[in-house]
């Protein structure tokens, strides 16, 4: 099997297993328990909050609080930074993640859109026009899901100084995490989310970093973990494999090569095929590991189960139901032309994919595309 | 004393000479279907009894599933003797019910001391007397009847649920039914079934058009229809192949017909293996273009067999509302492709000319292809 769906989800790492089991095993307490041993479990808990700050360069002061995951995360940064602040506009951008949009839309606020540009970059441009006083909170990712595009950050960050200083800045970084940098004190950001699954480690796990000045309301209250702001016995397992996963990514990898060899082996085998979004291999524009490419007209699913059946995984730019075509909202935000939308796929990487595997990917994608291109409705 | 669910039957009460063959197919029927309850069943006075079961809601919901079951009830079993301790039994089973009621019995047992109207009135009275400050009395229209038989026991009850009704199951033959992942398939399977037919299912898949959710969905409907239907055996028939030629060689406008024709020459073929008699399809008048009234012709006329299609006359909303009531419409509804709109063609025929399919298949090595796709259909139990 070659696996290339890892925006979705990751095959959790061996580090991050032994962890867990060993956490799980031995280390069970407690953490607020007062005997010796419940320190064990809090000195884990302190590693992983020291290794995400240092990670992503968060200032002096600055507070991880562990959550169920990104959308957990994302949710308390939202609702919870903006609940209390008098009715305004909460500003996110055009491909976000439906726990960000949603939040947005639920915030009791009024919840704007950042358009993106034809290559799946948030608008600054029209980014500017929209921000002033009544602002509240600006929602950006720091890479795209979808396309893989990194985000125009520190263009925001310059905007939001220059215009609207008292509105938060929330980053979803659960694609670029580890494998895109990150400078949360240069860019002056409020709150990242981030999580455990994306990165090798295990599900359950994620956690919101908050700047020092971010004191986001509770979602879910009780016994006072977390420093207050979410309740619950905390994940020690889930902790553990988040913290094995951080210090086992390969801070060296070739996942640009890769998905540079994947991207041009299939242009070469089907000159049909269509890149979405900037330039691969400019690292300044887009993350080392998503590729999003449209083999039109061969339809996503279609081309998705087909190398399904040789053994090959990847995911979707945009899912097919029975009568009505559901397309990406992030590729139609791109202005992608109809064919284009419906033909797109994602091959996402992990740096344990070789460059075997990218050749060999190509070559069923044309072995696929000879066939399923004939047999598409005329 | 003791609590047992009473079953009584429907339409074989019209059968004449041979009714114990439709008793006994019944009572095999309501065995399977309590089995996983552990209850004992058998027949007795016109009537299936289920007594020591684990879970008696359970259980009786169960019953009301199986076709030829036309209601079920809780119910009590006393010895008739001591009417006393039948009234207070009686008043203690009426003790949280509200509203007004009436008492209903019927005495098979012509011996009994009591009449049917003055067991009415004793109980009646009895129970009245206990529950006065929750129950009135109203003998035309109650809003519950307190039930009471005198057969060799006396069996008392005051909850009645509606079964489904029809035929058991097996009385009635085999049949093959077409069942893709939409609404009214299952439907259409339903309805035969429930005249008492068993049933095989036949379904297309199109991998890669289709998908692995696909086919797990139309097996999770043939769960929930096996629940009546005693068990079910699926055909998963690979169908790629046939469409990727009939796309590639037939005029376009047609290929939607001559695979429908496809679809019917393959599930016959299953059908003959499995000794069943009739196709069963879920096509109604008119809802698409292959189910206009020419096109049924064209699709009809290679079945060598009857085809069952009694959604025929349903209006969608009506096919929609039976779905949900026999459960299988929130599946029905995934939004998985079934066979994949590719391979639709924009404009199909809806008054198809007979020699443009003929001329169009002639160009198809038909006996092979349907071979192949018989052969290799993986069959599953669900």
């Amino acid at each position: 099997m070659i696996y290339l769906d890892n925006s979705a989800t990751t095959r959790p790492c061996e580090a991050a297993i032994n962890a867990m089991t060993q956490c799980m095993r031995k280390e069970y307490f407690n953490p607020s328990a007062l005997y010796a041993p419940a320190l064990l479990a809090e000195k884990i808990m302190r590693a992983c909050r020291e290794e995400i700050l240092r990670i992503v360069h968060a200032p002096t002061g600055s507070r991880v609080i562990f959550t169920s995951g990104g959308t957990e995360a994302d949710n308390l940064a939202i609702l919870g930074g903006t609940e209390r602040m008098r009715p305004g506009r909460v500003l996110y951008s055009a491909g976000e993640h439906p726990a960000v949009k949603e939040a947005c839309l639920r915030s009791g606020h009024e919840a704007v859109v950042i358009p993106y540009d034809r290559t799946g970059r948030a608008d600054v441009g029209k980014l500017a026009e929209l921000l002033d006083e009544n602002v509240r909170m600006i929602c950006c990712m720091q890479v795209n899901n979808e396309t893989g595009a990194i985000q125009p950050l520190s263009e925001i960050a310059r905007l939001r100084k220059q215009k609207c200083p008292q509105a938060l800045f929330h980053v979803d970084a659960v694609q670029g995490f580890l494998r895109v940098p990150l400078d949360m004190t240069a860019l002056q950001i409020d709150s990242i989310a981030i999580s455990g699954h994306k990165i090798h480690g295990p599900k359950g796990i994620g956690a919101l970093i908050t700047a020092p000045g971010m004191k986001p309301h509770a979602r879910q209250v009780g016994g006072g973990q977390e420093s207050d702001y979410r309740s619950g016995t905390e994940n020690t397992p889930g902790i553990a494999g988040l913290l094995a996963a951080i210090r086992a990514f390969p801070r060296e990898h070739e996942m640009r090569e890769m998905k540079l060899r994947l991207w041009r082996a299939i242009q070469e085998r089907i000159p049909q095929a269509v890149l979405n979004g900037s330039d691969p291999a400019d690292p300044t524009l887009t993350a080392p590991h998503i590729l999003n490419v449209s083999l039109p007209p061969v339809r996503s699913e279609t081309m998705l189960h087909a190398l399904e059946g040789e053994g090959i995984l990847v995911g979707l730019g945009s899912a097919c139901s029975s009568h009505k075509q559901k397309v990406s909202p992030v590729l139609q935000a791109m202005g992608l032309p109809r064919p284009l939308l419906e033909s797109a796929l994602r091959f996402s990487l992990c740096p344990e994919n070789t460059m075997e595997e990218m050749e060999k990917t190509a070559d069923a994608c044309l072995r696929q595309y000879q066939v399923l291109s004939r047999y598409q409705r005329r | 004393m003791r609590e047992l669910i009473m079953v009584r039957y429907g339409e074989i009460y019209l059968k004449g000479l041979n009714r114990p063959y439709f008793m006994r197919a019944l009572v095999s029927r309501v065995k399977e279907a309590v089995k996983p309850f552990g209850g004992n069943v058998w027949l007795h006075d016109a009537r299936v009894f289920i007594s020591d079961m684990k879970d008696r809601q359970g259980c009786l919901e169960r019953v009301c599933k199986v076709f030829g079951v036309h209601s079920a009830c809780p119910a009590v079993e006393m010895e008739k003797d001591d009417f006393e301790a039948i009234c207070r039994e009686a008043s203690r089973m009426m003790a949280d019910v509200n509203g007004t009621f009436k008492v209903e019995a019927r005495r098979s047992d012509k011996r009994y001391f009591l009449d049917s109207p003055e067991i009415n009135r004793r109980l009646g009275e009895y129970v009245l007397t206990e529950n006065e400050d929750h129950l009135s009395v109203d003998v035309h229209h109650p809003e519950h009847i307190l039930s009471v038989e005198i057969r060799d026991k006396a069996y008392l009850y005051c909850r009645v649920y509606p079964a489904v009704g029809g035929m058991p199951v097996g009385t009635g033959g085999k049949a093959a039914l077409l069942l893709s992942g939409g609404i009214d398939s299952p439907v259409a399977g339903y309805m035969i079934a429930k005249r008492g037919v068993q049933l095989t299912a036949v379904h297309y898949h199109s991998f890669p058009y289709t998908s692995e959710q696909a086919k797990q969905k139309v097996l999770d409907l043939a769960k929930i229809l096996s629940e009546y239907c005693c068990g079910l055996k699926v055909y998963v028939v690979p169908f790629t192949e046939i469409q990727m030629q009939i796309h590639e060689k037939c005029p376009e406008e047609y290929t939607t017909l001559i695979m429908r024709r496809y679809m019917m020459r393959i599930a016959e073929r299953i059908a003959r293996k499995e000794g069943a008699l009739a196709l069963v399809t879920g096509e109604s008048v008119g809802q698409v273009a292959s189910q206009t009234m020419e096109a049924l012709q064209t699709t009809d006329e290679v079945a060598h067999m009857p085809v069952f299609r009694p959604l025929i006359g349903f209006d969608k909303i009506d096919i929609i509302e039976y779905a949900k009531k026999i459960g299988t419409y929130e599946t029905s509804s995934l939004p998985y492709e079934d066979c994949c709109t590719v391979f639709t063609p924009r404009h199909p025929a809806t008054k198809p000319k007979m020699a443009k399919i003929l001329e169009g298949e002639s160009k198809l090595d038909q006996e092979q292809l349907i071979e192949t796709a018989v052969e290799n259909a993986e069959i599953v139990e669900v």
